[in-house]
């Protein structure tokens, strides 16, 4: 297979695992039992949750005019 | 490419298939017979189901780096302490495959009820764990009839009545 063959086909075989899979099972499934090292403090997405609430709060505020979160935000002309 | 796409495409979707199974996240069901199992137990020695039969027992699966199931660790001590004459026992299985974490928990908060480790998950399995905690209370016959998945202060009002009805069987 051409190198541009082989890329195409390692790209699409995941998305179509994704197409076809939907949400009927995600993969790899931790038991609850086996989530020890995920409990583990340092695995949370936030250090601090209610200092990075407060934080992407002002974020949004400053910069969502400019769409800043990905939504549709402000009106003062944009597209 | 097509041909290679297409194949590709319908071998994921066979795994796929095959794969949905473990993910479901279904549990043991009210009714079934509780799975028979032994374990070593924290005092030493093994501890298994059969030799609590006749009693109530409340079957708790949990683990020292679960919050809730910490939380509830008191609350099952004194469950157990209160009832425990009328022919009530609780067994607190231990899931994690480092019992060394478990046994300082163990230290700082003790309990009385039997606890015993189950570090291959070999009983999380047979029981269908879907949650950390599970609770699974079976009755004086060995059957299961109340199942609980995870824990919320105020929860245990649900289990003192569950098992005042099944020891007045």
């Amino acid at each position: 297979m051409t190198k541009s063959r082989t890329v195409s086909l390692v790209l699409s075989a995941p998305l179509a695992a994704l197409l076809l899979a939907g949400c009927s099972s995600v993969e790899p499934w931790v038991k609850p039992y086996e989530r020890e090292h995920l409990a583990d403090p340092i695995m949370s997405f936030d250090r601090d949750p209610v200092s990075s609430t407060y934080l992407d709060h002002v974020f949004e505020v400053r910069e969502g005019a400019r769409g800043a979160t990905g939504g549709v935000g402000g009106g003062c002309g944009c597209n | 490419m097509k041909r290679n796409m297409i194949r590709t495409g319908a071998l994921l979707l066979a795994l796929n298939l095959t794969a949905a199974f473990p993910a479901a996240a279904n549990s043991i069901v009210a009714g079934a017979t509780a799975p028979a199992f032994q374990l070593s137990s924290a005092g030493g020695g093994a501890l298994s189901l059969a030799d609590l039969k006749g009693q109530v027992v409340l079957i708790n699966f949990w683990a020292s780096w679960c919050g809730p199931c910490r939380q509830e660790m008191p609350v099952l001590e004194q469950l157990y302490k209160k009832y425990k004459a009328g022919g009530f026992t609780l067994l607190g299985v231990n899931v994690e495959p480092k019992s060394a974490d478990a046994a300082s928990f163990l230290q700082s908060t003790p309990v009385s009820f039997p606890i015993v480790f189950d570090a291959d998950s070999h009983v999380s399995k047979l029981y269908e764990v879907s949650g950390m905690p599970s609770t699974v209370i079976v009755d004086r016959k060995g059957t299961v009839r109340y199942v609980h998945h995870g824990y919320k202060p105020g929860e245990e009002s649900e289990y003192l009545d569950q098992i005042r009805t099944l020891m007045r069987e």
